[in-house]
């Protein structure tokens, strides 16, 4: 099965309540067209690089999700029929990227410790 | 202006672009170096590293990166400038 991340922007407009009905929306669509939720993770208000519909801050959050192809199509469906969001992107994940951290993870074990607390760091900011 | 009155060049090796000022540094590839296989564009801090102040994304001469990692890393900063992240123009 295929992993997919969606990352989308809300408006900075709603209120606390509607920003968590609206992703606990989204989360049940994937759940209902047969999709796994791997990981969901919101980063809350930041500030945009550059404005966006006269918006300079937004609500990241970002959905990975296992799954057949139409749970994205949904998603951008869903996403564009509201005002809410004012940006999103679907990106599909490389599973080439998780064999070869496996790999990593065992030849750091191999090697020196003294090595291995060098590219421990570099894994939290990759994961975030 | 007879020539022995220009003013001396200095030799070559020391001539010329940023050597005169910098000492060649050995450069390496950061990615490789930390064993990381993909780029994630929502990484910003380390994607900030790559683009100075104008948020262009700086060339692999000058950084060093592998061709690998420099075309994970453009794709990541161009998803990044997607979703506000990053700057398509600064100045």
């Amino acid at each position: 099965m295929r992993q997919y991340e969606t990352g989308f922007v809300l408006s900075p407009a709603l209120s606390e309540e509607e920003t968590a009905q609206f992703i606990q929306q989204m989360a049940d669509i994937v759940a209902q067209k047969k999709g796994h939720m791997v990981r969901q993770d919101v980063w809350g208000k930041r500030r945009l690089a550059y404005p966006i519909k006269r918006f300079q801050e937004g609500v990241y959050v970002f959905f990975t999700y296992e799954g057949p192809g139409d749970v994205s199509t949904e998603l951008e469906r869903r996403f564009k029929q509201t005002d809410t969001v004012i940006r999103f992107m679907t990106v599909l994940k490389d599973p080439r990227d998780l064999v070869r951290r496996k790999k990593k993870r065992r030849a750091a074990e191999e090697a020196a410790p003294a090595a291995a607390p060098a590219p421990a760091p570099a894994d939290v900011k990759e994961e975030k | 202006m007879p020539r022995d009155d220009r003013p001396e060049r200095p030799e070559r090796s020391e001539r010329g672009g940023y050597r005169k000022y910098f000492a060649p540094k050995r450069k390496f590839c950061r990615f490789c170096q930390r064993n990381v296989r993909g780029i994630d564009y929502k990484a910003v801090e380390i994607l900030k590293k790559y683009i100075p102040d104008r948020g262009k994304i700086t060339p692999r001469r000058i950084t060093g990166t592998c061709a690998f990692h420099q075309r994970k890393l453009a794709l990541a900063v161009k998803r990044a400038r997607l979703m506000a992240l990053l700057p398509y123009v600064e100045d």
